[in-house]
């Protein structure tokens, strides 16, 4: 399937903007947090952020490479009162698990192009594990 | 409770009625179902963000999901689509059809209170509609004489619309 390079810059834009939100919930998530569990969770949240904005960069880069500047929309309101760890995860998961799908639903798409194959092949890997890791935890 | 805060009290937000409208819009097609990553791109927003609101919109008891985590509007969430479709279609219509807003501005601002407004004013709203288009002749003669007076500021600049505030001016002030 030959894609248009605009459409792929898109898509590229697309899984930054999930990334960076994620790292916007999970850096507000690490103050919403209450209970026992709060500091073995903050520390989870932390890396979460870390992790985010690390797959943010690296998108950042592809896009780049392809010779554009990348363009982030983020349309973003967090609010939300104190949590709990559990209630916390759940809500990681679901945001972990959207982004391993937006992953896979661009994989068609960059197929044949061995540089970017690669790199959603690998991001799909990375978050394949986050998924499985928190679905664990919340076992 | 005091009226601005009647804003926040709402059962609906903004973005809550456009998920809801999102769902019904996606599932036309897709027997009432709609997937996170339709409902994302029909919003332009992520999907993590698609999915953390129906999260809260499923605990309110607007939506019904799937063992293939796709979702569809319960009978709550489908009356509540219906109510804003109505209010928006009635405020619109009263936008455009008595105040001569134009389309595009008249679809903004209905789109802006769809979900705000209360259903006994959208109730009365439609009333008011209604009588304006019956067949009584005072109410063709109402609408016909509104849309043919020119309206100016009395020299004093008060009148009983105003009470003391030039109300025209103070919005034209505010013109971006």
């Amino acid at each position: 399937m030959k894609v248009d390079r605009d459409e792929i810059v898109e898509d590229l834009n697309r899984l930054m903007a999930e990334e960076v939100e994620a790292f916007l919930r999970y850096f507000q998530m690490r103050y919403r947090l209450r209970g026992v569990d709060r500091l073995a969770a903050e520390k989870l949240f932390d890396e979460g952020t870390r992790e985010t904005l690390e797959h943010a960069e690296a998108i950042a880069r592809q896009i780049r490479a392809l010779g554009r500047i990348p363009q982030l929309k983020v349309d973003l309101e967090l609010h939300g009162g104190p949590t709990n760890l559990q209630e916390a995860l759940a809500e990681m998961l679901e945001v972990e698990r959207q982004a391993l799908e937006a992953y896979k639903e661009v994989l068609p798409r960059v197929t044949g192009d061995t540089m970017l194959e690669d790199f959603i092949r690998k991001q799909i890997s990375v978050e394949t594990e986050h998924v499985q890791e928190i679905a664990t935890l919340l076992e | 409770m005091e009226t601005w805060k009647e804003f926040e009290a709402n059962e609906l937000t903004h973005s809550a009625a456009h998920h809801l409208l999102a769902i019904h819009e996606v599932g036309l097609e897709y027997g009432g179902w709609a997937r996170v990553s339709d409902i994302a791109r029909q919003l332009g927003i992520t999907r993590g963000s698609v999915s953390i609101n129906l999260r809260t919109l499923k605990k309110r008891g607007f939506l019904d999901t799937d063992e293939r985590r796709v979702v569809r509007l319960s009978t709550k969430g489908q009356k509540a689509v219906q109510a804003v479709m109505a209010k928006k279609a009635v405020v619109k219509a009263f936008l455009r059809e008595v105040l001569d807003v134009p389309e595009l501005q008249a679809e903004i601002d209905s789109c802006k209170v769809e979900h705000l407004i209360s259903q006994p004013t959208g109730e009365q709203l439609v009333h008011f509609m209604r009588f304006l288009v019956s067949e009584d002749p005072l109410a063709r003669q109402l609408l016909a004489r509104f849309k043919t007076f020119h309206d100016e500021c009395p020299e004093s600049r008060t009148c009983e619309v105003c009470n003391g505030h030039c109300l025209i001016e103070e919005l034209q002030h505010a013109k971006p």
